[in-house]
């Protein structure tokens, strides 16, 4: 595991990547095992929600609950697991080049034939693959479990909304190592990458309601990520393309910024 | 090429602090030169300048015949480099951190590391979490030699050592030299570099003082001594005596400052009935002020915080 920057890093999230893809996939399990015996009264839930905020609806993904789809969407897809998946890429995010600076062992990992960027690429590619990881036990327990219990789903669809859930992450992952490569500070980081989770999330999901909200969805890696609903729609080529698109301009910027400014001062 | 390190008016600025000041400075191939200042002089700005941590605002330096900034990844193939300010991936132990940078510069083994944790009785099997100070200090000498680099920036490569640790360690430097190495080594005690440099800079407030050989260094290097007489000396005889300066009398105790050879004094002393003699290690401030106020006149001190 001392290969590389690349396995070294996995290697010290090792213990962060076991709890976050054994919580996340543990919550799908709940999640799963809770529809057999709740599913009979998710008509009348839905009847219920009916009455809710059009607001409210919005931000949680609430809609018609009566299907397996809205019981998925409103319950794992809609909210929670997009949520804890950006929060995990946040945080994996911000850590992985300020803390180098931040404890001063950049200056041996630099004493070392390495260029800066290839160190700031090995080190998101660790994250990156650990954000997957994340989403492939996540993605394993609904497809084999979902069946299991008798639910109408259709694989692919659950496919599409993980694979979209990723990319969102992946949105955050390279938001949070640009600002940590441009400044060297994890709070601000942190800080403001969290800033711009919750401000994205806001106008994604709430656009359809908010009038003047509606011309800044487009920009809302949210909105082509959860609100363009991929559990109904599937993937869409010019989503997919944004939230990539999105990623890689940050990753670049964050190579450039790690490459150009004086570190650990 | 013979320089193996040539810096050419480096200047680095934070803000309005002035860390480095106009440093023009040449370092030998195959020598070991001494970067001689006190703490926050500017030594470990130019050392993360040589390695590309730093940018500098003006001027240039290069190593081992390149430019610090476009040769960067080749410089450091080459060189071995102990941080000022040591800090280690604390959950590895000392071989893994070790396997770990031999795998970055493509090493097959780990090179000469079993020999000097040996030289240096350092285990490494232990986390590094659980190393004193001194050993922690040890592993970053290892990873810093390990390679047969050469050039080897060694930044207080002996902060935190015991005495005898410190003597192998400026065996490994003089070691390092007698193969053709270059060492480029930076401290703030007078009495380290003397026993291992050709060459000394002297910094001092981000400016280069002056360079020096050590044996002319030595011969400005002041000299305080105690020493206590029995009973019915007068300490008074030691007045006149050639290289004996400051001399202040109290009692049986003579207290004096000595420059140049200590010959005329110890010859003295011999014949006199001496108790106790106590020899106080140069002090580089002393030297400052004694040889390069001039030099430093122009400072005007606002560069003193910067490290």
């Amino acid at each position: 595991m001392l290969r590389s920057v690349f396995t070294k890093t996995l290697r010290d999230e090792r213990r962060a990547l076991l709890g976050w893809g054994l919580g996340i996939a543990l919550l799908a399990l709940w999640m799963v095992l809770l529809y057999p015996s709740i599913k009979h009264s998710l008509p009348s839930y839905t009847r219920l929600v009916r009455g809710y905020p059009p607001a409210f609806k919005a931000l949680f993904g609430l809609s018609d609950i009566s299907t397996a789809d809205g019981y998925l969407r409103a319950e794992l897809f809609g909210f929670m697991v997009p949520t804890l998946v950006v929060i995990f890429a946040v945080l994996a995010g911000s850590d992985a080049t300020t803390l180098e600076e931040e404890r001063r062992t950049i200056d041996l990992l630099l004493a070392n034939p390495i260029r800066r960027g290839r160190v700031v690429a090995e080190k998101f590619a660790a994250v990156s693959t650990g954000l997957l990881g994340i989403g492939a036990g996540f993605l394993v327990v609904l497809v084999i479990g979902a069946p299991a219990v008798g639910m109408h789903v259709v694989e692919h669809r659950l496919v599409a909304a993980t694979v979209s859930t990723v990319l969102l992450g992946g949105v955050f992952v390279a938001l949070a190592f640009a600002l940590g490569c441009l400044t060297g500070r994890r709070g601000l980081s942190r800080g403001a990458s969290a800033v711009a989770a919750v401000v994205s999330y806001f106008v994604g999901t709430l656009a359809p309601l908010v009038h003047w909200l509606k011309p800044l969805r487009p920009c809302s890696p949210y909105y082509h990520a959860i609100g363009v609903d991929p559990l109904r729609n599937g993937l869409a080529a010019g989503h997919v393309a944004f939230l990539v698109g999105v990623t890689a301009v940050l990753f670049v910027s964050a190579v450039v910024a790690f490459e150009r400014r004086d570190l650990a001062v | 090429m013979n320089a193996a390190i040539r810096t050419a008016r480096l200047t680095k600025s934070y803000g309005r602090v002035l860390a480095l000041d106009d440093v023009s400075l040449e370092v030998g191939a195959g020598e070991v030169f001494g970067f001689l200042g006190p703490n926050g002089a500017g030594k470990t700005t130019t050392i993360r300048v040589l390695l590309d941590l730093i940018r500098p605002t003006r001027g240039r330096a290069e190593v081992l015949g390149l430019d610090t900034r476009a040769g960067s990844v080749e410089i450091r193939r080459r060189t071995g480099y102990l941080p000022g300010e040591l800090a280690l991936y604390e959950q590895l132990t000392g071989s893994e951190l070790l396997r770990f940078f031999a795998n970055l510069r493509d090493m097959r083994d780990l090179g000469d590391a079993a020999d000097l944790a040996d030289l240096l009785d350092l285990d490494l099997s232990r986390h590094i979490r659980a190393l004193s100070r001194g050993n922690k200090q040890k592993v970053g000498l290892v990873q810093a030699l390990m390679h047969r680099p050469e050039l080897l920036i060694l930044d207080e490569p002996t902060t935190g050592l015991d005495p005898i640790v410190q003597q192998r360690v400026h065996r490994l430097i003089l070691d390092a030299k007698a193969e053709g190495r270059t060492v480029f080594l930076s401290s703030h005690a007078l009495g380290e570099v003397e026993q291992v440099a050709d060459h000394v800079g002297i910094v001092r407030a981000g400016r280069l003082v002056a360079v020096e050989e050590v044996v002319a260094l030595k011969a400005k290097a002041m000299r305080r001594l105690e020493v206590h007489f029995a009973d019915g000396i007068d300490p008074g005889r030691l007045r006149g005596v050639e290289g004996v300066r400051e001399l202040h009398v109290d009692g049986r105790v003579a207290r004096f400052a000595v420059t140049g050879p200590m010959d005329h004094v110890v010859k003295t002393l011999a014949n006199l009935p001496v108790v106790d003699l106590v020899s106080h290690e140069p002090d580089l401030e002393e030297i400052f002020l004694t040889y390069y106020a001039d030099a430093d006149a122009n400072t005007d001190g606002s560069a003193g915080d910067a490290a």
